[in-house]
């Protein structure tokens, strides 16, 4: 069974892009993905996608990064064991802020990590489909279609106010 | 409707890479001899080094001197980049937009700096990992109840956060710059770019990640210089044992950072061409904001004197008539004349719409603000609590080279930034244009 072919097709603003993706629903061409040179939050609802998890891995990080900094803040000064300034050797208020720290740091580096995983960066298979002019003034749709129906989808393309791009590969 | 809402997506593109086209030998000489400076500096540090932190001019009673007002200063410089990355961003004010990638540009240098001068301070800077807390063989650990720990703490969170946070917003610019270049240019901005396509799935994420980022930053940044603040606030010496300090720096902070960021801006906006993407309405809204900051800083001048009468402490009262009348008054007047009284020019509007007196009255406050520094630091230990300890400072030469050095590396930094780097976030102006003509339909 010959595999399926890819087409993009480039678009100059967001409303022609999501008034494709619209028109596509109701054609037999599959979106792949959606390029674009700016987040789009209509883009995102026209595909149905859902909210990102990133949140959980930020508030693991906070949650963690609380008790670490609190953590080794008593963990030396019990080493220690020496009354400084008149304050009990696990010093809570002064701890508090070693706590706050470690939970801005380590919520920022779970952030960073989730974003990473979630986005699947870094991708080396990039310029897979891939159309440079996604990053300067055009919105890509990149869609799949049965080996034979390129222009087909082409057409669709072009009669929605876009340029297609056929892959030859698969 | 200001003019920077005209601009296509191209236009933008066009402007911005522009900026990264082949430097003119202008540009080499600036390079040049900002490393001039840098090697002063570096020149200045390795003699301390050699002979000792006596090198320097700081001594009992003022042990902390240029190199903590330096520390101070540049911590708060750092500051206003995350005010506008961070805090603007969760107000969606869009004018933050042009200025945004430089401010966080700014704070990266500018903490990255200030974190050498508790190294220079340190004069055996190779003992430099006492502070951090690991286990060693005198089993010595580092008591998370002072507050220069705290500070040791909280300064490289937020290097490290500002870091990432620059990073990450940049991601998407560096894509755009991969798919433009050819050569060796292509294949680093190919690394640099991680293979981001903008693809949804990775916007998806992205958009939720920098928001997290925002949120997470502004309580940082409004920590990191009470944390700071406390360095002085938790002593006992007149006129630094106040409760008002964390605001207080957390506004010199911001106060101090935007009048750089005008500083910076206004000749980036003249050599790079970026006069339609950096409006007026943009650097009008920076001196809106520093006429705000200026008042805040102005009133805790005021309550400090206040709280000096109304305290009926005779140290208290002392320390704070001999700030302004006493052997650093003039470093004193500048500050108040600087900091509280030239800001209020802005409120004339044909001064803050001129690019001329924006950035004469940047340099001054860049300048009043390192002299707020130097009155608070200095001033404190200088005229104490008893009269045989009192004493005065003044910097010596290698402090001066130091100095040099750090303000010629902070430039230097900025500068090759600049020129390979988009100094100008592509995305975050293409947005600003997306939203104005989804309100304006």
């Amino acid at each position: 069974m010959p595999a399926d072919k890819y087409v993009l097709g480039l678009f100059t603003s967001e409303d022609k892009t999501v008034s494709a993706m619209q028109a596509m629903s109701e054609a037999p061409w599959q979106i792949e993905r959606v390029h674009s040179p700016i987040p789009s939050e209509r883009i995102l609802d026209s595909l149905a996608v859902k909210k990102s998890r990133l949140g959980y891995f930020t508030l693991a990080g906070g949650i963690v990064g609380f008790f670490a900094g609190l953590a080794l803040a008593v963990f030396t000064a019990t080493r220690w064991h020496l009354i400084v300034w008149g304050k009990p050797v696990v010093a809570w208020i002064p701890f508090f802020i070693v706590g706050f720290e470690f939970t801005i740091l380590f919520s920022v580096l779970a952030n960073v990590l989730g974003l990473i995983m979630l986005s699947d960066l870094p991708d080396l298979n990039w310029s897979e489909h891939y159309d440079p002019r996604c990053s300067g003034e055009h919105f890509g749709i990149l869609a799949r279609c049965p080996d034979g129906r390129q222009q087909e989808l082409a057409e669709f393309f072009r009669t929605q106010g876009g340029e297609p791009r056929l892959f030859e590969e698969n | 409707m200001s003019q920077e809402f005209e601009l296509s997506y191209g236009e933008i593109d066009y402007t911005v890479l522009g900026s990264l086209r082949r430097p003119s030998s202008g540009y080499w000489l600036l390079v040049g001899a900002l490393v001039l400076g840098v090697v002063a500096g570096a020149i200045c540090w390795a003699y301390q080094i050699a002979v000792g932190i006596g090198a320097g001019g700081q001594n009992i009673p003022v042990a902390w001197g240029t190199y903590l007002i330096n520390f101070v200063f540049w911590v708060g410089i750092a500051h206003s980049g995350t005010l506008i990355s961070a805090i603007l961003h969760l107000f969606r004010a869009g004018w933050r937009n042009p200025i945004a990638r430089a401010a966080e540009t700014m704070t990266v240098f500018a903490v990255s700096i200030a974190g050498l001068f508790p190294f220079i301070h340190l004069g055996r800077v190779w003992l430099v990992y006492y502070m951090l807390p690991y286990p060693n063989q005198r089993n010595l650990w580092p008591n998370f109840q002072s507050p220069l720990v705290f500070d040791m703490v909280a300064i490289s969170t937020y290097l490290t956060v500002s870091s990432l946070f620059w990073y990450t917003g940049l991601l998407p610019d560096l894509a755009v710059v991969r798919d433009r270049a050819e050569g060796l240019r292509r294949k680093i901005f190919t690394v640099l770019s991680l293979g981001w396509t903008g693809k949804h799935e990775q916007w998806r994420h992205y958009t939720r990640g920098y928001l997290f980022f925002a949120a997470l930053a502004t309580p940082l940044v409004v920590s990191v210089h009470s944390v700071v603040s406390w360095d002085f606030a938790l002593s006992v010496v007149p006129g630094w044992h106040s409760t008002i300090f964390a605001p207080y720096f957390v506004a010199g902070a911001i106060h101090s950072g935007l009048a750089m960021v005008l500083t910076l801006m206004i000749p980036l906006r003249k050599v790079f061409n970026f006069e339609r993407i950096v409006t007026v309405d943009v650097l009008e809204n920076v001196a809106k904001t520093i006429i705000f900051t200026g008042l805040i800083v102005g009133y805790a001048y005021g309550v400090e004197y206040f709280l000096a009468w109304y305290s009926s402490n005779i140290v208290e009262q002392e320390a704070f008539r001999w700030r302004a009348m006493g052997a650093y008054s003039l470093e004193f007047w500048i500050m108040v004349v600087c900091n509280s009284l030239v800001p209020l020019l802005f409120f004339i509007k044909r001064i803050r719409r001129s690019i001329a007196w924006l950035f004469g009255i940047s340099l001054l406050v860049n300048v009043g603000m390192w002299y707020e520094r130097f009155v608070i630091i200095i001033g404190g230990v200088a005229h104490g609590f008893i009269p045989h300890a009192w004493g005065l400072y003044r910097p010596s030469l290698i402090e001066y080279g130091i100095m040099l050095g750090s303000f010629s590396l902070f430039f230097l930094l900025f500068v090759l930034f600049v020129k390979h780097f988009p100094s100008i976030s592509m995305t975050e102006m293409k947005e600003t244009i997306q939203e104005e003509a989804a309100h304006a339909g």
